[in-house]
C-alpha cells in the first residue's frame, strides 16, 4: 500500500481548503478542557488533544435533534421530516471513539434503520488520528482492544513528528486530499519511521483489566447477584454524567414542542440516561429498575454482556470518560476487576471444598 | 381541559421578593405572543385591574402567615389549575432559612419591640396550605420553562418539570465540572431545567430548583467533604434553599 504524508505546516491551508466545501469540526480548547466543535479558523484545531468532555458522537447523534415539523393550521395535517446535514469533516477522532461510532453504525442500522443518524453519518467524513500515548489516566483502551483501528475511518492520521502519515479508508477520505498539492508519497524513511512509532507506542499504554476482555461477558453472567452492586449504590449519585459522556450510549427521549397558538411545532430527540431514577418508569407509574443498584448493574451488563452478545462488539470502548467524570470514583475497570477477583476467590473456595 | 377561549390567568404573591413576577413581566415583553394566548385578569405587580374570574392561578411566594390560608383557599376554590411559581412557593425559598430558629426570636430580630404585632411564622411551600397542581421551580423562575409550562397548560396538561439532576444539563453544555477546581456544587441532587445557568458561568449550584426524587444526599456530602468543605459549610450549602425539603415536611402550619 502506498504511504502518503502531509507536512504539519500545511495543515492550516488544508483546513482552509476543506472549509470551502465542508463544515469542519474537530477538537478545540474551551477553558481548561477540550470539546468537539466547528472549527472556524485552522489555528483552533488541536489534533494533539488529550480527551474531550463529550465524545464526537454528538456530531452524528446531536444532544437535541429536530426530527419532524408539524403544522395543523386550518385543519391541515402537514408533517415533514427534518434533514439538515451539510457535508461535514469530523477531524481528530481517537480510535476508541471510532470503535464507538462503529457500534452506533451497527445498532442504529438494524431492524428499524435510524434515518436521521444514517443521513448525518453519510454526510460526515471521518478523519481519525492514531493515539501514541494515553489521553488520560482513566483510559483503558488497550484492555478493550480499541487502541488500533483498521476500518470505519475515511482518512487516518499518524503523527510522524513534523508530518502526518495518511491512511485512506474510503473514497470520501481520498476526496479530502485529492486536489491538495502538499500531500506526498512517503519515502522509505517515512515507512521505517511509521513502523517504529507504531511498534513503540504499544508499550506506552498499560493493560488495566486483570483478564482478557473476551472473558467479560461470561464474567458478568456469573456476577448478577454480586454484593458489589449494592455497595456501589451507596455512593452512586445517579447523576447520569457517565451516560452523557459515553461515546457508545444511544438511549434517547422524544419530546414535542408546540408554538403558543398550538397550531404547529416540532418533535425533538434528546439524549437520555439509564442511570436516572425515572428512566425505566413506564405508563401507570411502575419503575422496573427502581433501585440504583439495579440501574448500575444494567449499565455494566449492557456494555459488557448484552451488547457483545447482540452485536459481537463490547459496548465499552475504554475511553475512560465516565471514570474521569464520576465524582464518586466509579470506574468500569475497577468494577470489572473487582468482579474478577470475586469470581476467582469463589472458584478457589469451591475447589478447596471439592478436595 | 381548559376552555377553547383564551384562558383567564391570574398572578398572586405571598412572602417573596417578587423576582419571579418580574421575570414573568420581562417574559411578556420578550414574548408578547403570550398575551395573545391568554387573558391576564389579575396581576398586582403589573396592572391595577382585578378580576376574580380565572382558570389558571400562578402563586408566587411562601406561605408564612396563618392569615394567608384564607386567601389561598379562595384561589384554590376558583382556579382549575394552581401553579406554584418559583422557589418560595415551591419549597419555601430562602425565606425558610428562618425556620431553623424559634419564631419568636426571628420576629424580635426583624421587628424588635413591635414583634408581637406581626404573625410571621415559618416559611412553607404553598402546598402546605392548599393542594397544588404543578410547580415552576427556581429563584427566580426560568423564562423558557415558564413559556413551556404555559404552552402545556394551554393544551390542558400539567407542565413537565425535569426530574433528573442538573449534572445532565451541565454535561450537555460541556462545562468543566466545578469540582475539578474544588468549587462546591449541588448539581448531582438538584432538579435540572435551568440550562445549567449558574454552573455555566462558573458558580456552583445553590439548589434553588429543589431536590430530585431520591437524591443521594449522604454521598454528595462526602464528595463535598473530599473537596475541602467543612461540615458546617456543607450544612449551610444544603439549607440555603432546602431547609423545608431536608426537614420532615410540615404540612400543618406551625406559626409559633
Amino acid at each position: 500500500m502506498t504511504l502518503l504524508t502531509l507536512p504539519k505546516n500545511s495543515i492550516s491551508s488544508w483546513i482552509t481548503l476543506l472549509q470551502s466545501k465542508y463544515t469542519v469540526v474537530g477538537p478545540k480548547k474551551q477553558k481548561q478542557e477540550y470539546i468537539f466543535d466547528t472549527i472556524h479558523s485552522a489555528s483552533e484545531l488541536e489534533l494533539d488533544y488529550p480527551t474531550t468532555i463529550l465524545p464526537p458522537k454528538k456530531m452524528l447523534l446531536p444532544t437535541k435533534e429536530e426530527l419532524i415539523r408539524f403544522n395543523f393550521e386550518n385543519h391541515q395535517r402537514n408533517i415533514k421530516p427534518v434533514f439538515n446535514n451539510p457535508p461535514t469533516v469530523l477531524f481528530g477522532v481517537h480510535t476508541c471513539d471510532l470503535h464507538a461510532i462503529a457500534l452506533l453504525d451497527h445498532v442504529l442500522n438494524q431492524e428499524y434503520p435510524d434515518q436521521h443518524y444514517l443521513a448525518r453519518r453519510k454526510a460526515t467524513t471521518i478523519v481519525s488520528i492514531e493515539c501514541l500515548r494515553p489521553c488520560s489516566e482513566f483510559a483503558f483502551c488497550k484492555s478493550m482492544e480499541t487502541l488500533s483501528v483498521h476500518e470505519n475511518f475515511d482518512l487516518h492520521l499518524t503523527d510522524l513528528g513534523d508530518r502526518y502519515s495518511l491512511d485512506i479508508g474510503s473514497e470520501k477520505g481520498a476526496g479530502l486530499i485529492k486536489s491538495f498539492a502538499s500531500v506526498r508519497e512517503g519515502s522509505g524513511e517515512d515507512h521505517q519511521q511509521l513502523r517504529k512509532i507504531m511498534s513503540e507506542k504499544w508499550s506506552n499504554f498499560p493493560y488495566r483489566l486483570d483478564f482478557d476482555v473476551l472473558e467479560l461477558p461470561s464474567l458478568l453472567s456469573l456476577s448478577y447477584n454480586s454484593p458489589l452492586w449494592e455497595e456501589l449504590e451507596k455512593r452512586c449519585l445517579a447523576c447520569g454524567s457517565c451516560n452523557i459522556v459515553c461515546p457508545s450510549c444511544y438511549c434517547f427521549n422524544v419530546i414535542d414542542e408546540m408554538d403558543l397558538r398550538l397550531h404547529s411545532g416540532s418533535r425533538f430527540r434528546v439524549w437520555d440516561s439509564c442511570q436516572l431514577d425515572r428512566f425505566a418508569t413506564v405508563a401507570g407509574g411502575h419503575n422496573f429498575r427502581p433501585t440504583q443498584a439495579s440501574r448500575l448493574r444494567h449499565r455494566f451488563f449492557h456494555k459488557g454482556k448484552y451488547q457483545a452478545e447482540s452485536s459481537g462488539m463490547v459496548g465499552c470502548v475504554g475511553c475512560g470518560r465516565c471514570a474521569q467524570t464520576c465524582l464518586v470514583h466509579i470506574s468500569p475497570v475497577d468494577i470489572f476487576n473487582e468482579l474478577y477477583q470475586q469470581q476467582t476467590a469463589r472458584c478457589l473456595t469451591e475447589q478447596e471444598a471439592a478436595t | 381541559m381548559i376552555s377553547t377561549k383564551k384562558p383567564k390567568v391570574a398572578f398572586f404573591d405571598f412572602a417573596g421578593c417578587e423576582g419571579c413576577q418580574l421575570t414573568v413581566i420581562d417574559t411578556l415583553q420578550s414574548h408578547p405572543e403570550l398575551l395573545e394566548a391568554v387573558e391576564i385578569v389579575q396581576f398586582r405587580e403589573a396592572m391595577s385591574e382585578r378580576d376574580e374570574d380565572f382558570e389558571i392561578a400562578f402563586v408566587e411566594g411562601s406561605y408564612s402567615r396563618p392569615s394567608d390560608k384564607q386567601r389561598l383557599n379562595q384561589i384554590r376554590e376558583q382556579a382549575k389549575f394552581v401553579i406554584a411559581l418559583g422557589a418560595c412557593a415551591h419549597i419555601g425559598g430562602v425565606n425558610a432559612l428562618r425556620n431553623a430558629k424559634p419564631m419568636q426570636e426571628v420576629r424580635r430580630t426583624v421587628y424588635d419591640h413591635r414583634a408581637d404585632h406581626y404573625e410571621a411564622g415559618k416559611a412553607l411551600p404553598i402546598a402546605a396550605a392548599i393542594p397544588v397542581d404543578a410547580f415552576i421551580p427556581g429563584c427566580p423562575i426560568d423564562r423558557h420553562e415558564f413559556i413551556r409550562a404555559v404552552k402545556t397548560l394551554l393544551q390542558g396538561f400539567l407542565p413537565e418539570i425535569p426530574d433528573y439532576p442538573l449534572c445532565v444539563e451541565c454535561k450537555l453544555r460541556e462545562n468543566d465540572c466545578l469540582y475539578n477546581r474544588n468549587e462546591p456544587c449541588l448539581g448531582p441532587i438538584i432538579r435540572a431545567g435551568c440550562s445549567a445557568l449558574c454552573t455555566t458561568f462558573g458558580v456552583g449550584c445553590e439548589g434553588c430548583r429543589g431536590l430530585i426524587p431520591n437524591p443521594n444526599i449522604e454521598s454528595l456530602k462526602e464528595v463535598m467533604a473530599e473537596h475541602g468543605l467543612s461540615q458546617s459549610m456543607i450544612e449551610a450549602k444544603l439549607s440555603l434553599f432546602m431547609t423545608n425539603e431536608l426537614k420532615d415536611f410540615e404540612v400543618v402550619y406551625h406559626g409559633s
